[in-house]
């Protein structure tokens, strides 16, 4: 290749990094934007809010952040307190149970397997708004409003969740390794818990992340059971701050109402991040 | 250490939707059925099995794939279910018994390690489940560490081991239980050449060290040979032959088991066996030699007469005549193995094997050479062209 051919393909690599590198951080404020206005704003006051837009932080953070803890109309600390019961539950049962659920389709051997698979399958078509207004009625019936457990115990039934472990294990769990575990002495139980679950330990985190961020997130549900505001979850709040006078409220402790309503789930994910990827991509290429 | 017994065992598989709709079609069957017996209850895999383990013998099953030995050893472990017939160990019917309580322990082709447990936990994991002590189980997991020399791997995981040390912690997990039949699936099929036979070494000396009955699965005769007691040959799912070594290797009972143990494999030619009075010869391709007393006997025994018969020679009774009458043949390729030579030769229109003591070469032999073949009546085998049956038992 001559001098000059060489050059020209050089110029030709830089002019196409520059492209890639501007669009790849055009789309990254794009998306960062938005929480770095949040926390730009949750650090000033009303008045710095109402006055002017920039994205200099301000010095209002820790005034913000005590108002908003102490709020007498939104209580923010019960709210957090309510989401982190329910989300965590829910994010464990669902993880738990649909691995097990998983790994009694991908083991054993029984007559309509395949239909209850299928079953499972056709009901994640199935949008829960469709069965929500039953499931209230059901729970009125049952005295069972603002309480935990109609938030927790269904979220154990998941679809989705249940086909990803068991894609997982069809790509990571050799039956040898089940029939070693029963000729070693191991109950069905224990070979799940002691030697199944350890080895599905992505696949469990990217579901743990995934259930939790979900179950943390969701309004629809929890707005129609929870009316005691001791009972009432993070998202309710945030909508409660939606439908209020905006002119009589702090806006400064409104923006640190909402960094407070997300910062564990960003946590979550800045901290397990990696295993998510981990997880994501686990099993697609069998070891 | 424990005596089994398999009476009848037979395995039926249920004929799956896939068969019925090949059947219907009249296509060829899948695979895995093409040469097992289909009944309406299902496939055979494991037909009429029936045989009787002595305390402490060391028992293997081999065949080629799909012959139905790992399935005959799935049916003693538990992990497979019994259609039809009875499993005794040690006086007790264990047919419907799970396989953690039938004392037995197993060692599988991919070898089954917990990735996520040590090769300490590994091995503790089996005597936990007993409720053992933890002092008595440390103190066996030390004993056994120590005879398979992997103490200094207690403390790794398996992807840090190579193979032949997973397998030797595979072997360690089963036996440190004590049991009283060891199962071992082609444990050495994963290993490469060299490591295969410096691990075989090793499970001689083991069977040495240790008390117990083993089952062992395999697909190759070498290791058939070396391990076992007694060998059972399977094909197609059923037993050809049981024997020591010795007997299956001398006095095979069919054609398959003739062509399957011994390597190279058995020269055949089509032949003739000729009864003049109580003498028997055979004749192929124009040499006739006189069968051999012994042999004589044996086809007397059963009144034989003449007929058409297939001829079994082993490549290292197949000799070179220098003068006389003899079977012709031309030389295709010459391999120097070192202490012999491997000469192949075109005979009677077929490839046979003739294996000559480097010492014993008068000469060496090129692409094309002509040479005349012929064998010793005493060693000569003689197959039913029919049942394909050793006409002398």
């Amino acid at each position: 290749m001559s001098t000059s051919e060489s050059t020209k393909g050089r110029v030709q690599l830089t002019v196409l990094r520059i492209i890639v590198y501007a669009i790849l951080i055009f789309l990254a404020v794009l998306c960062l934007f938005s929480f770095y206005m949040l926390v730009i704003n949750s650090t000033k006051s009303n008045a710095q809010l109402q006055d002017t837009f920039n994205f200099i932080p301000g010095s209002h953070f820790i005034d913000n952040l005590a108002n908003a803890w102490t709020d007498a109309s939104i209580n923010i600390p019960r709210g957090l307190l309510n989401s982190f019961i329910v989300a965590g539950l829910t994010a464990v049962l669902t993880t738990y149970f649909s691995a097990l659920t998983a790994y009694g389709i991908h083991v054993y051997n029984f007559k309509f397997k395949n239909a209850v698979f299928v079953f499972i399958m056709a009901v994640m078509m199935i949008p829960p708004q469709v069965s929500a207004v039953g499931f209230v009625q059901m729970m009125n019936n049952l005295h069972l409003t603002n309480n935990y457990l109609p938030l927790i115990l269904p979220g154990i039934a998941a679809p989705i969740v249940f086909f990803y472990m068991k894609q997982y294990l069809e790509s990571v769990l050799p039956m040898e390794m089940i029939e070693a575990a029963r000729m070693d002495g191991s109950g069905e139980f224990r070979t799940f818990n002691r030697i199944v679950l350890p080895i599905m330990k992505p696949a469990l985190a990217v579901q743990l992340i995934f259930s939790f961020v979900q179950s943390w997130n969701n309004y629809f549900i929890p707005a129609l059971l929870l009316d005691k505001a001791e009972m009432k979850t993070v998202p309710i709040m945030i909508a409660q701050l939606r439908s209020a006078d905006y002119s009589k409220f702090d806006m400064g402790k409104v923006y640190m109402f909402i960094l407070l309503a997300i910062l564990p789930v960003i946590v979550v994910y800045i901290i397990l991040s990696k295993s998510i990827i981990k997880g994501v991509t686990a099993g697609s290429v069998k070891g | 250490m424990a005596r089994v017994e398999l009476k009848n065992i037979k395995k039926i598989y249920p004929v799956t939707k896939e068969d019925k709709r090949r059947k219907r079609k009249n296509e060829k069957p899948q695979h895995r059925t093409a040469h097992l017996q289909v009944t309406d209850k299902g496939v055979v895999a494991v037909q009429e099995f029936n045989l009787d383990i002595a305390d402490k013998e060391f028992i293997v099953l081999v065949g080629p794939s799909g012959c139905g030995k790992s399935t005959t050893l799935r049916m003693v472990a538990g992990l497979e279910e019994i259609s039809e017939g009875e499993l005794i160990i040690d006086g007790s019917l264990m047919n419907n018994v799970a396989p953690k309580n039938r004392d037995i322990a197993m060692v599988f082709q991919s070898y089954a390690l917990y990735p996520h447990m040590t090769v300490r936990e590994n091995m503790e994991f089996p005597l936990q489940l007993k409720k053992m002590p933890k002092d008595e189980i440390a103190k066996k997991v030390s004993e056994t560490a120590e005879i398979l020399g992997i103490t200094e791997y207690l403390d790794r995981r398996p992807k840090a081991l190579s193979g032949g040390q997973q397998q030797r912690v595979a072997i360690g997990r089963a036996i440190v239980r004590e049991p009283k039949v060891l199962l071992m699936d082609e444990p050495l099929s994963n290993l490469d050449a060299k490591l295969r036979n410096q691990m075989r070494a090793e499970i001689i000396k083991l069977r040495k060290r240790i008390d117990t009955t083993f089952i062992y699965v395999t697909h190759d005769q070498t290791e058939a040979m070396t391990l076992g007691d007694r060998i059972v040959i399977m094909k197609d799912g059923y037993i050809q032959q049981i024997g020591t070594p010795q007997e299956v290797f001398v006095h095979p009972a069919n054609i398959f088991v003739a062509g399957f143990i011994g390597s190279p494999q058995m020269n055949f030619f089509d032949g003739a066996l000729l009864r003049e009075g109580d003498d028997y010869y055979v004749r192929v391709a124009g040499d006739k030699v006189k069968v051999g007393k012994e042999k004589t006997e044996r086809l007397l025994a059963k009144d034989v007469q003449t007929r058409p018969v297939t001829l079994g020679i082993r490549p290292e009774h197949t000799v070179i005549v220098e003068e006389g009458e003899g079977i012709a043949a031309k030389v295709d390729v010459s391999e120097m193995m070192g202490s012999s030579v491997h000469l192949h030769v075109t005979a009677d229109g077929r490839d046979v094997i003739i294996i000559v003591p480097t010492m014993a070469m008068k000469r060496n032999y090129g692409l094309g050479d002509a040479l005349k073949i012929s064998f010793s009546g005493d060693l000569v085998h003689i197959f039913s062209k029919e049942d394909e049956t050793n006409l002398e038992y």
